[in-house]
């Protein structure tokens, strides 16, 4: 008990001083994620033409684990694809909409109907309450062809 | 260590048992095009579950697959990138108990274990319990079979079981890249 509540100060006093560096963004509490962790989408590829513009989006994720968003768990997140969007804020929730699909149950793949033109996807990883890793995790963001 | 040792021990003995047990049918497939689809395990028959631990159930439609590397596919390096495959499913890390969810065993060169009791812990069952959906592993060349089992978070597989098809592949090591580096 009383070793968890040192860890606890100590914690406080490492955010406070993360804090200070970082000049006062309002972190609650940035969840570790291992150096080398990667996200990345697995297919489509980059500059892929979708005869139909109905696909299936697998997520990929390098050394690090997936869990369903609310599960605290470090080391872990869950998927977010951007779709026809640009990054959103980083260091707050990622919006839900038709153009941030979330994937709280722990998904890896998600089944997408777009219509023709071009198309942008990414993916963004986020903790078990929706806000990026710090630093953050998201695929490069690739380009799909629906042809009309 | 003695623990340990009776562990060895009981695996030893679940492999044996199940070396004598019936081979489970594999459909023959053609080789899908990786890009697009994968063929997945086709519900098999398989032995009713005895009273045991309780079972989580899956749904319906849930299913997995090994995405890379694909059936049959000769690779020319010991280090292998296998992705793990989940469709209508969710992942979560061992310890968590969400329905629809599970995290992947990864069963090399063995046959399906008991499918109501806790998956082994071994060095032909490897567990991903951080919730991991890939992993890179050292095969020595020569023919290997790979197949997935999913597990709860108790690492008991669910009700129905949900495992990918039993693939097999050839390695025939002629670098050190891992394979299918992205």
């Amino acid at each position: 008990m009383k070793q968890r509540r040192l860890l606890a100060l100590v914690s406080a006093v490492l955010a406070a001083t993360g804090l200070a560096a970082t000049g006062g963004i309002a972190m609650a509490d940035p969840k570790p994620m291992p150096d080398n962790a990667k996200v990345y989408i697995i297919w489509p590829m980059d500059g892929q033409v979708i005869p139909g513009g109905k696909f299936w989006v697998r997520m990929g994720l390098s050394n690090a684990g997936v869990a369903p968003a609310g599960i605290v768990k470090p080391n872990t997140g869950h998927h977010h694809l951007l779709v026809d969007a640009d990054l959103p804020p980083l260091d707050q929730e990622i919006p839900s909409d038709k153009h941030h699909l979330h994937y709280g149950l722990g998904q890896t793949e998600a089944r997408l109907e777009l219509p023709p033109g071009r198309h942008t996807l990414q993916l963004l990883l986020a903790d078990d309450s929706h806000v990026p890793h710090d630093p953050p995790l998201y695929s490069k963001k690739i380009t799909i062809i629906v042809p009309p | 260590m003695g623990e340990l040792h009776r562990l060895t021990m009981v695996s030893g003995v679940l492999a044996a048992a199940l070396l004598t047990a019936p081979a489970f049918g594999q459909a023959p497939s053609s080789t899908p095009n990786p890009a697009e689809e994968h063929d997945h395990a086709a519900p098999e028959a398989h032995p009713a579950p005895e009273a045991g631990f309780k079972r989580t159930p899956a749904a319906a439609d849930a299913y997995v697959y090994i995405g890379w590397p694909n059936d049959n596919e000769t690779i020319r390096t010991t280090h292998i990138r296998v992705w793990f495959g989940t469709r209508n499913f969710g992942v979560a890390p061992a310890g968590t108990y969400r329905p629809n969810t599970g995290h992947h065993h990864l069963l090399i060169d063995t046959a399906l274990p008991p499918l109501d009791q806790p998956i082994p812990n071994d060095k032909n069952h490897l567990h991903f319990g951080l919730g991991q959906t890939e992993t890179v592993i050292d095969l020595p060349p020569g023919t290997h079979t790979l197949q997935i089992l999913m597990g709860d978070g108790d690492h008991v597989p669910h009700d129905p079981p949900l495992m990918s098809k039993k693939i097999t592949v050839h390695i025939r090591a002629t670098d050190n890249r891992v394979a299918a580096e992205r």
